[in-house]
């Protein structure tokens, strides 16, 4: 058992992380080549500095006028965001393994507040589904595979959670916090959660045509 | 679709329960530990450990296999540092002369052998019992 | 039995209107026709950037809140812009083209008439996503079957035989012009409408319908130009018209020919720069979309629009206004000037140099609601308006709300929808043209050469 999970913990770490950033840089590489081969006028309206105006002025909370118009959900959609990143790189356990491999360190979040910070994921998740399930435009748009990539998502958090606490199955969950942890980072350049950089590349160019053709905000 | 209603719900219920009743585990208090003082604000309990029970089970003898002493960067054969606390050379944080931090010193002390025999605990909290 | 119904999940509920080109179309197609189109065009008439408009959606609803139809339909979900998408392109791709020709009664109905293609959900949607660009393929997968609404087919072969949206022949244009121009003359005595003059400062351009029936634009714009003391023109050949229908039914092969023909007379004239009459789409056609169609980035002219236009002349004083019009006005935001081209504020400046009594519709600027006729709607005809005065409902709240006399809408196409509004919800207020106003309140200075 320890064998396994040695394998789980340390070369399969490696093995997702690649798959998370090669697949990653696949994905863009074949978007280019395709840009290049078949939509070349791109790059003649692709600016920077409007591409960068869009994209930041999207990061600001409540700037632009749509989350003004639905600021519940984007509250809540915020907050997941960031503490998606948060929660998993300022987690003291990970940062111990990190440092135990590689002598590196960094801020730690205090492991309570990280308990809380974790329940706040899973709730988030939870709105989620049922906006999917409540509010029309949405439930109308819905398929089965945005359910299970909310579930995905969940898992290494409510696996985390109860493992850290350990009620019950410790090791059991503890492996399976791990597996879908990577499940994630695996799943991120082939699925819908790939919009981690594409939306940033969607938003670039309407940005860009919004900046430079049509001298209008698009926020 | 209502299932994954009920579901989401089951999930949430889940979590209240389990917040409720994290702080009424009984029973660990008369484990033995190992001695945390050394450290700040540790975040996790002390890690179970029964020195003679452990050392009867894994079959040590020696008392240098866990209580070493390193000359700079070399071991020192022979010698043992049974009599002194770990933390006299792992300091908390890792500097130029001690390059292993006493937090790290514990995790690779242990989990390294328990890797290496295919045995005894490796994950957190695995020692680190609340 | 044959798999008849396409949809499982998208039952097609509202059996809507369509009219006799789309009936007659669909009846002339075979399920391998359709298969091959929809996938001729998807696979060879897309790209990357399609495939990350599809791939990257979350199906987070946010773009509902964007769209007039959604709004005025009491928040039906079929009516908002992911919605439409997913009737069409998402099923499309789904089913690999194999779709029903119930489908695409349903798609042709939602893309012709149910989406102006004016562009405010993607300002509404997170990443930015390109909704009315899907629609447009959708338009064009419709174009290739041969389905496209009669109305608007009709104007579009009007463009291909004549390179006008009107059937206006050559001699009636011209006719026109110089009938115009005569009028004019009474009360301007040396006004001159001039015809192809080679070298002119300023190549003027109408759409075909001014010609057609609303001629007094053109003496207006004419009695502007000539109080300004502006060195204009207006082309005698075909090439005049700065209209692009096809732009909306997705012939694109017939857009380029129309935006080739109308540069090319400017090119033939020498001018400096096109100056456009009061028009959204026909300004989206020479500024945004015909250049691309015929290989350049930007036009090749310097293209302005009216209401840039008359800012010039107010600011720098080559026209002065005698008497600021007295009647409470609004102003409506045509998506093809403000959204399009940031005219907005322009738009605002000239209507307080002109009016009075100015009062701000809301949402305004680049948010505001899409007038409900532009994208090739309105020009899908009689058979639709029904429709399309139910789908326009939350615009006539809007325009109600102002209380103001006047509604001011720059744009021919937001024109003749704001007035069926008006007409439908009794908004009891009149729709103006900028030129209209300006027109009536400006000095009628008769300008003399060398002045």
């Amino acid at each position: 058992m320890n064998a396994f999970i040695a394998f789980i913990m340390g070369p399969m770490v490696w093995i997702a992380f690649l798959i998370f950033i090669l697949g990653l840089i696949f994905k863009l590489v074949v978007i280019i080549k395709d840009v290049n081969a078949r939509e070349s006028y791109v790059y003649s309206y692709l600016s920077v500095k409007y591409s960068l105006r869009s994209i930041f002025a999207w990061l600001i909370p409540f700037f632009p006028q749509s989350t003004r118009q639905s600021p519940v959900f984007y509250a809540i959609s915020y907050i997941f965001h960031l503490l998606l990143f948060i929660v998993p790189v300022f987690l003291m356990s990970h940062i111990v393994l990190v440092n135990e491999a590689f002598q590196l360190s960094w801020f730690a979040l205090d492991d309570t507040l990280a308990d809380i910070l974790t329940v706040i994921v899973v709730l988030a998740l939870v709105f989620f589904a049922v906006r999917r399930q409540t509010v029309p435009e949405v439930k109308y748009l819905t398929s089965f595979n945005d359910y299970v990539l909310l579930i995905i998502v969940a898992l290494p958090f409510i696996t985390g959670f109860l493992a850290y606490h350990q009620f019950f199955f410790y090791r059991q969950m503890v492996i399976a916090h791990v597996i879908s942890g990577e499940l994630v980072l695996i799943l991120i350049p082939f699925s819908k959660f790939s919009h981690m950089v594409m939306a940033p590349l969607t938003r670039a160019y309407m940005g860009s045509e919004f900046g430079n053709v049509r001298h209008a905000k698009d926020w | 679709m209502t299932r994954t209603l009920v579901f989401m719900g089951f999930i949430l219920f889940l979590f209240t329960a389990v917040v409720a009743f994290s702080n009424t585990e009984p029973g660990t208090d008369e484990l033995e530990r190992l001695d945390t003082s050394a450290f700040e604000k540790p975040q996790r309990p002390g890690a179970v450990f029964g020195h003679d029970d452990h050392n009867e089970m894994a079959g040590i003898e020696d008392c240098d296999v866990c209580h070493h002493v390193y000359d700079g960067k070399n071991r020192v054969e022979g010698e043992s540092s049974e009599d002194s606390p770990c933390s006299e050379c792992h300091s908390l944080k890792a500097n130029p002369e001690n390059l292993i931090s006493l937090s790290v010193a514990y995790h690779k002390r242990c989990r390294n052998c328990h890797f290496e025999t295919n045995k005894g605990p490796v994950l957190c909290g695995e020692c680190h019992i609340k | 039995m044959p798999k008849e119904t396409t949809t499982e999940d998208v039952p097609i509920v509202k059996q809507k209107n369509t009219d006799e080109a789309v009936e007659a179309g669909l009846a002339r197609l075979t399920p391998e026709r359709i298969k091959t189109t929809i996938n001729q065009v998807l696979e060879n008439e897309t790209g990357p950037k399609f495939k990350a408009y599809v791939e990257t959606c979350m199906h987070c609803g946010l773009c509902a809140e964007a769209c007039l139809y959604f709004l005025s339909n009491d928040r039906d979900p079929s009516y908002s812009p992911a919605g439409k998408v997913k009737q069409t392109i998402w099923e499309m791709l789904e089913k690999k083209g194999d779709v029903s020709t119930d489908f695409l009664r349903r798609a042709v109905h939602i893309a012709h008439t149910e989406c102006n293609v004016c562009k405010r959900c993607s300002m509404y949607c997170p990443f930015g996503i390109d909704i009315a660009y899907l629609m447009l393929m959708v338009r064009r997968i419709c174009h290739k079957l041969e389905i496209t609404p009669l109305y608007i087919q009709d104007t579009v072969n009007s463009h291909s035989a004549t390179m006008n949206q009107m059937w206006v022949k050559e001699d009636e244009w011209i006719d026109t012009l110089q009938w115009q121009e005569e009028d004019a003359r009474e009360e301007f005595e040396n006004l001159r409408i001039p015809l192809d003059k080679v070298g002119a400062d300023i190549m003027y351009s109408v759409i075909a319908p001014e010609p057609k029936f609303q001629a007094g634009l053109i003496y207006q714009a004419a009695t502007i130009m000539h109080a300004a003391g502006i060195d204009w023109t207006m082309p005698s050949s075909p090439g005049w018209d700065n209209s692009n229908m096809a732009m909306f039914t997705g012939d694109n092969e017939i857009s380029g020919r129309i935006a080739r023909a109308f540069y090319e007379t400017a090119a033939r004239l020498k001018v400096k720069r096109i100056v456009m009459g009061e028009c959204g789409h026909a300004f989206r056609s020479i500024y945004d979309v015909g250049n691309r169609w015929v290989g350049w980035a930007m036009p090749p002219f310097e293209v302005v629009h009216a209401i840039e236009f008359y800012h010039q002349l107010l600011t720098s004083g080559r026209i002065t206004i005698a008497d600021k019009y007295k009647k409470t006005v609004t102003l409506h935001d045509p998506c093809n000037v403000s959204r399009g081209r940031g005219l907005h504020d322009m738009a605002r400046e000239v209507t307080n140099m002109v009016c009075d009594s100015f009062i701000e519709m809301t949402p305004n600027r680049e948010h505001n609601y899409c007038c409900g006729a532009g994208g090739g709607v309105i020009n899908c005809g009689p058979p639709y308006k029904g429709e399309r005065m139910i789908n326009n409902r939350v615009k006539a709240e809007q325009l109600k709300a102002t209380g103001a006399e006047v509604l001011i809408a720059p744009c021919h196409n937001c024109h003749s929808g704001l007035e069926d509004i008006v007409h439908h919800y009794d908004l009891n207020m009149e729709v103006k043209f900028l030129g209209d106003i300006i027109f009536e309140t400006m000095e009628k200075k008769i300008f003399n050469p060398g002045d």
